[in-house]
């Protein structure tokens, strides 16, 4: 969502709108960790009034989605891709392949065995 | 993935060739540095000379014989290389440990093993020259990790590559050293740290028995350094989420409805 955007581009890789997308919930659900902790801690303490426990559960469900950590997914960084990156790189498989067989990669070299 | 003989490290290729360092005084390595001292300086002079000849236009005969005899020259040249550097080409000398107690183990990782070799021998010399015993480097079991991916960027999985990244470790265990050393050592080893070669040191340090005292003194003199520290180990204690609950509950609309006979106010 574009209010949580950046007024400026603050990102140094590859750059499409769901690279940018994805950065902005990282920082976003960074901002409001502490919050749905607290929302959460309160749901499930029981020694406090269901009331308040109910008023929490219903604060929580309304807070935004970028706040949510499951909206977080790992990206290519050299071609944004979303699907088969590899967290040892951050890259995705075509670009890890590109990368390694160019040498771009310390101590990835062809395999046979 | 052995290399040709020619990309091995010097350092290796040369440790293979025995020599038997030829058995001379000590005066003769006093004799031989200010010979080459001299020569050095002989021949700089001419080369100054000469430049000033030439910027002067100046005629100066070629001809004039050699700086040293045939005979000084050979002599010159059969003297042995001192001690220190004679050294370099052999074996890295080493400390017996008297007790064999580990103080330090050093893992050294890499990707390409003839960096680490080199690394793994200059930091063996070092040991011996700051009195300290050292074993290795042991070899450790290799860590292979492999990729599998589609050459293709779009669908055809049947045509697949491998790739593999191989870490090779080395092991260099240092037995009855001061702690102090060790970490002279290691800060040293840390200072010529070598490209492409990973560190990682795991340093035992031994007490005597009144080791509780020790260490209760010890953190009551560290203490202000190591709140800092510490803060920053296992879970976020900084109570940002403790707060946030407080302000929460402290809330205006969570306050309103808390009190009085609200619905779902009874347990």
């Amino acid at each position: 969502m574009s209010q949580f955007r950046a007024k400026k581009l603050d990102l140094g890789c590859f750059i499409n709108i769901r690279v940018i997308r994805d950065h902005t919930k990282r920082k976003v659900f960074a901002e409001h960790e502490p919050e749905r902790q607290a929302l959460r801690y309160i749901i499930r303490n029981t020694t406090l009034p269901q009331r308040t426990r109910a008023q929490a559960q219903l604060q929580l469900s309304q807070m935004h989605c970028y706040t949510r950590g499951t909206q977080i997914k790992n990206r290519c960084i050299m071609g944004g891709k979303g699907r088969g990156v590899f967290r040892d790189f951050r890259l995705a498989r075509f670009q890890f392949r590109m990368n390694a067989l160019a040498g771009n990669l310390p101590g990835v070299k062809k395999a046979s065995w | 993935m052995a290399a040709p003989s020619y990309l091995r490290s010097p350092f290796g290729a040369l440790k293979r060739i025995k020599i038997s360092p030829p058995t001379s005084t000590c005066q003769q390595r006093a004799g031989f540095n200010t010979v080459i001292e001299a020569l050095k300086d002989q021949e700089h002079d001419i080369e100054k000379l000469q430049e000033l000849a030439k910027e002067r236009n100046i005629k100066i005969d070629t001809d004039a014989p050699p700086a040293l005899d045939p005979e000084t020259q050979a002599q010159v040249s059969s003297l042995r290389l001192p001690r220190s550097v004679q050294a370099v080409y052999l074996r890295p000398l080493r400390r017996a440990a008297q007790h064999g107690i580990p103080v330090c183990d050093l893992q050294l990782r890499t990707y390409s093993v003839r960096n680490m070799e080199f690394f793994a021998d200059f930091a063996l010399r070092a040991a011996y020259y700051l009195n300290l015993p050292a074993k290795g480097p042991i070899p450790l079991p290799r860590i292979t990790e492999r990729w599998t991916v589609p050459r293709s960027n779009f669908v055809h999985k049947k045509s697949q590559e491998n790739f593999e990244r191989i870490t090779l470790r080395r092991l260099i265990q240092i037995q009855d050293g001061h702690p102090e050393t060790v970490r002279v050592w290691l800060g040293y080893l840390q200072k010529h740290a070598y490209y492409g070669v990973g560190m990682k040191a795991n340093v035992f340090e031994f007490e005597g028995l009144d080791v509780g005292k020790d260490m209760e003194a010890e953190t009551e003199r560290q203490r202000e350094g190591l709140e800092e520290k510490l803060s920053l180990f296992g879970r976020r204690t900084d109570g940002m989420t403790g707060e946030k609950i407080r302000e929460i509950l402290s809330s205006e609309t969570y306050q309103r409805t808390a009190h009085g006979d609200s619905p779902m106010m009874r347990k």
